[in-house]
């Protein structure tokens, strides 16, 4: 019994090492920025590019990110294509899932194929970026929600959704005269709200990342989502952020003021959402993805 | 019969209105600029009509040493992310699944699923951060060892590496749900008779575990060679510099670059034109290999 549990403790040993290990390649760089962003920025310089428990502190950082304009702004952008964004994704996803996975109508196949060719055949960037153009939706809060309103691998996931709603109750439905219409905003929406969740999580999180779109869509940087405003900060070191410093800062003081330790800041700001709602991406997104394994 | 027929179409009015947003939406916001990929063939007018002038984009990208780089940067980049890249999220699964006890291997999960969630934005600033020259992370670790502090991002020698490691750091974990899911539908009383057997761990993922997950593996690994020109181009744009810009500047990034930002609409176009047109063949043909060999394809 002695011998059996001491081998089994070796190998364990090492593999719940390494993993532990791998886990703390997320979470270092993670607190670290955290930590860095909440030191007092005279001390910060003492901070180890490992260390995780801030040097002084100092809400300093946030109080100057969170009185910028822009970057206030730029939360406001992002809610605004986040919750629109999503709530038209959800809706035309799952009303086109429900007439392709759960009803007979002519031309159905047509439809069907006529998907995959389009899921098969991407439009290159430039057309795309002229059809906007031409349609004068540059600068406008359109341009981002309309980019894949409708994901076809997302379709097709909530298509196999759907499909698992037992026939009876649709049946019994239709015996009681419903219509399509009303089967699926009566019946099918309630009956799936983890896929509806899932879906939702799916789409929410594209939103909230999304910057690329952005960049070439919108010039205006007051329509600017956060995500742009963090990589023109981040990526390309514009210390315009720092301007909002301004209002309660003299100039000394300003200064004094750690360039590296907003940058971390402004990083927190936009992770700590996705953060929050963590939990509801595991219970949800990861198994959806889980179970999408187990069923092929 | 055809009355038959139209009397169907008739009755199912609802569903084709139902159906209607989304026909529009992929007419007006996929088919319009597929067609309008036609511009690669053409000469950009901003006035007026453009003009067709056949393949004198395409004879003036393979004559480019400035395009070809591009290329080979993206070969090059698919490459090594495929040979160093694939085998980790299996692993990964492995080790993963030795883990009996339930709290620790949650933590393991939420904690390497993380960085999926994070935008590419994100990730680019949280490794920059890292890999400060000065007081990043990985220098820290490295004088530790005693070994002089390195600039990554601007070094043309590692930058590659860093996409690769990057890539790993961010989706090892999330794509190792697959396997994970794959063998948690081994059958247990193959562990079991093996146990009694006296096969050991080890011996028990090298005959039992990996063999199983073999049809898994050959998916995977498939679908992704359909993606092989894309070589990422969200990592690559957001850890450009100009420093490393020749080793890393991929298919994408040179579109946006010549397109967007130089305003070459037509060159452009056709160069994304050639990447599509692979892209196609390669996506169509891991899709029936893959149905051949597995029984599943990529839709």
């Amino acid at each position: 019994m002695m011998n059996k549990l001491k081998k089994l403790s070796v190998s364990t040993i090492i593999i719940y090492s390494i993993l532990f290990l791998i886990s703390l390649t997320v979470l270092v760089p993670l607190l670290h920025l955290l930590a860095m962003s909440l030191s007092d920025p005279l001390k910060v310089h003492k901070l180890s590019g490992l260390g995780i428990i801030p040097e002084g502190f100092s809400l300093i950082n946030y109080k100057i990110l969170l009185s910028n304009p822009l970057i206030i702004k730029s939360i406001f952008n992002t809610l605004l294509i986040t919750i629109v964004g999503t709530a038209v994704n959800l809706l035309l996803t799952a009303m086109t899932a429900y007439v392709l996975a759960r009803t007979k109508f002519p031309g159905r196949n047509f439809v069907m194929i006529f998907l995959i060719v389009i899921m098969v055949f991407e439009p290159g960037l430039i057309p795309e970026y002229l059809l906007v153009k031409n349609l004068g939706l540059l600068d406008t809060y359109a341009s981002l929600i309309l980019y894949k309103t409708i994901n076809i691998f997302y379709l097709f996931i909530m298509m196999r959704f759907f499909e698992d709603v037992p026939e009876s109750i649709l049946e019994a439905a239709r015996m009681d005269g419903a219509g399509h219409f009303r089967i699926f905003t009566k019946i099918m929406l309630p009956l799936s709200k983890p896929a509806l969740a899932t879906m939702g999580l799916f789409y929410g999180v594209y939103h909230w990342n999304e910057y690329f779109r952005a960049t070439i869509y919108l010039t205006d940087t007051g329509k600017w989502p956060l995500q742009l405003v963090l990589r023109q900060f981040v990526v390309e070191r514009d210390n315009t952020s720092l301007l909002g410093a301004q209002n309660f800062l003299s100039y000394d003081q300003i200064a004094t003021l750690d360039f590296a330790s907003l940058q971390a800041g402004t990083i927190i700001i936009s992770v700590v959402p996705l953060l929050l709602i963590y939990p509801l991406i595991l219970k949800y997104y990861a198994k959806g993805a889980f179970e999408g394994g187990v069923k092929d | 019969m055809k009355k038959g027929i139209l009397k169907q179409i008739k009755s199912s009015w609802v569903l084709y209105l139902m159906l209607f947003p989304a026909l529009l939406y992929f007419s007006i916001f996929h088919v319009v600029p597929l067609i309008g990929m036609k511009l690669a063939f053409q000469d950009y007018r901003i006035i007026g009509d453009n003009v067709w002038v056949g393949w004198k984009h395409f004879k003036i990208l393979f004559s480019s040493p400035a395009f070809l780089d591009v290329l080979k940067n993206t070969i090059i980049i698919s490459v090594m992310k495929i040979v160093f890249f694939f085998p980790i999220p299996i692993i990964l699964s492995l080790l993963i699944n030795e883990v009996r006890v339930g709290k620790f291997r949650k933590y393991v999960q939420s904690i390497v699923y993380l960085p999926h969630f994070l935008s590419w934005v994100v990730i680019a600033g949280i490794w920059i951060a890292f890999l400060n020259p000065e007081d990043g992370g990985v220098n820290v670790i490295r004088s530790f060892f005693n070994m002089p502090s390195l600039d990554f991002m601007t070094s043309k020698d590692h930058i590659r590496w860093v996409l690769v490691f990057q890539e790993i750091w961010r989706s090892a974990g999330w794509d190792s749900i697959i396997y994970l899911a794959a063998i948690l539908k081994i059958s247990p009383s193959l562990y079991e008779a093996a146990k009694i057997d006296g096969a050991s761990k080890i011996q028990q993922m090298r005959y039992i575990t990996l063999p199983s997950l073999t049809s898994t593996i050959m998916t995977v690994f498939i679908l992704n060679l359909g993606f092989f020109m894309n070589a990422g181009f969200d990592q690559v744009f957001n850890m450009m510099n100009t420093s490393v810009i020749s080793v890393i500047d991929i298919l994408d990034t040179y579109v946006y670059r010549i397109g967007l930002l130089n305003g070459q609409y037509a060159y452009a176009t056709a160069a994304s034109l050639f990447k599509g047109v692979i892209g196609v063949i390669l996506i169509l043909s891991t899709h029936f290999i893959s149905k051949r060999f597995t029984g599943k394809g990529v839709w």
